[in-house]
């Protein structure tokens, strides 16, 4: 399993919870698999076109993934940063 | 063109006087700062994009610290809702200029400090005169479609920028300094208003801008003084609830719009939707007691739009009148208020109202050219009924 840290906007998705716990090989799976247990909360990261969107940056502990097939090990947290406008 | 990282640092003048070195004495305890750190500040001039929750902290530390000229944007009046948060203002500034309230406090906590009010609407037309006088940039602005016309211009007028944002219990700190790594659309290349929820909607933590308000102020003594290690290529992420700061590694994108190797934009854009002041200022006002009059004469050739949140809607609102919250008509245009469940439509005249008038007049000014028929608003807004004309109203 591994810890997912939920950014601030996304946490309406998991009832405020962060860090939450996922389940996946790659960072596509564990996007599906938080899905499923906290439905909807993907559509906000990934577009139709299977793109991460524009606002939301996704981290494999300290280092930046773009790709969605991109390995996770259970051992290394990820991170979901989602643009902040607030001043 | 672009600046060399020196560019962010002053030179520094004159010895500093007895009475500032008493001021300053714990600044030149410090090596890294000594009395030719703290002339080098006294030299600075640093602009302060929006003086809210990040602004009134930043501008607090950094006229304590002696930069020697401060600039302020903010075109806006303080609201008492914003006294939770925003440090620099009291219960009487309520219904003043932010740019003007904020100088004059920071003026009484350091008389040897310059200070500027800019009380406009920063925008495509003014960015460039604006940014021109000031050594750095900090952005503690409420807007996506600001930060990213501050990000644009500092890349294109080579300005070191230091910059924020706030959500409920988090925030985010990046520093950016031309040449020196990633700007802010190297992390989030495009975002369309309306996207994020402002703190209006979402709440904010009074405490939290001032964490990061001061994360800012600090990043900007460090930038001018070349020390330490700022936060050029990373993300600072800190989230209150779980007392964690985070970091994480950027680089900067060669398809990067402004700051990329090909880059589309070489002039800083107005966002979608965007009205400048004086769009503002040629909008119709109607006066709490000439709208009661109005409302007492015909009130069925009159529909009153009011575009606060629906929770202070819900708290109190005028008789008759339908909640269209501004982000809505931000997002959607005259679309917004024509979904609206009431027959507005076949009246004539749209009064729009809100809690001081802000927000009331924005949303005027993004629809006098488009609603098709007279559109009105009310000065000064619900405060300014309460006064004259019904003060039992709930706010």
């Amino acid at each position: 399993m591994t810890q997912v840290h939920i950014a601030s906007p996304l946490r309406d998705y998991t009832h405020g919870a962060s860090p939450v716990r996922a389940e996946g090989a790659t960072l596509a799976q564990l996007l599906a698999d938080l899905d499923r247990r906290y439905p909807g909360i993907r559509f906000r990261m990934i577009d139709e076109q299977q793109r991460i969107r524009p606002h939301i940056r996704i981290f494999v502990a300290t280092r930046e993934a773009r790709d969605l097939a991109q390995p996770v090990a259970a051992r290394e947290p990820v991170h979901l940063l989602c643009a902040l406008s607030g001043g | 063109m672009l600046a060399t990282p020196s560019d962010a640092q002053p030179a520094a003048s004159a010895a500093l006087s007895a009475a500032e070195r008493q001021r300053y004495a714990r600044h030149l305890s410090l090596a890294e700062i000594g009395e030719a750190g703290q002339a080098r500040l006294r030299a600075a001039r640093v602009l302060i994009v929006g003086a809210g929750g990040l602004g009134c902290p930043a501008a607090l530390y950094l006229a304590a610290a002696g930069v020697g000229t401060i600039g302020l944007v903010d075109f806006d009046r303080v609201e008492e809702s914003n006294l939770q948060r925003q440090v620099l203002f009291t219960s009487e500034d309520i219904g003043e200029l932010k740019a003007e309230r904020a100088c004059a406090r920071l003026a009484a906590l350091n008389p040897g400090v310059q200070l500027i009010a800019h009380a406009i609407e920063l925008c495509a037309a003014n960015v460039r005169e604006t940014f021109a006088p000031y050594d750095l940039i900090v952005d503690g602005s409420d807007r996506i479609g600001t930060r990213y016309l501050v990000n644009d211009a500092c890349v294109l007028y080579g300005k070191p920028l230091v910059s924020a944002a706030i959500h409920r219990f988090e925030g985010q700190a990046m520093s950016y300094v031309p040449g020196r790594g990633p700007c802010y659309r190297c992390l989030f290349p495009e975002i369309a208003e309306g996207t994020l929820p402002s703190c209006s909607q979402a709440g904010v933590l009074g405490v939290l801008p001032g964490v990061l308000g001061s994360l800012q102020a600090t990043e900007a003594i460090k930038l001018l003084l070349d020390i330490g290690a700022p936060l050029l290529g990373r993300v600072l992420v800190y989230d209150g609830l779980s007392m964690r700061f985070d970091e994480f590694r950027i680089a900067r994108r060669a398809e990067c719009a402004v700051c990329g190797d090909h880059p589309s934009i070489h002039a800083p854009q107005d966002p979608p939707g965007f009205c400048t002041v004086e769009e503002q200022r040629r909008v119709p006002r109607l006066l709490p007691r000439e709208l009661a009059a109005a409302l007492a004469r015909e009130s069925g050739s009159l529909r009153l739009i009011d575009v606060r949140e629906p929770e202070e809607f819900a708290r109190g609102h005028l008789p008759g009148a339908i909640n269209v919250p501004l982000p809505r008509i931000e997002q959607q245009g005259f679309a917004a208020a024509q979904a609206a469940p009431c027959d507005e439509v076949a009246r004539e005249r749209l009064v729009f109202i809100c809690r001081s008038g802000a927000r009331s007049l924005r949303a005027c000014a993004l629809l006098r050219r488009s609603a098709g028929r007279e559109v009105l608003q009310l000065e000064g807004g619900l405060l300014a009924w309460r006064e004259a004309v019904d003060p039992t109203l709930a706010l």
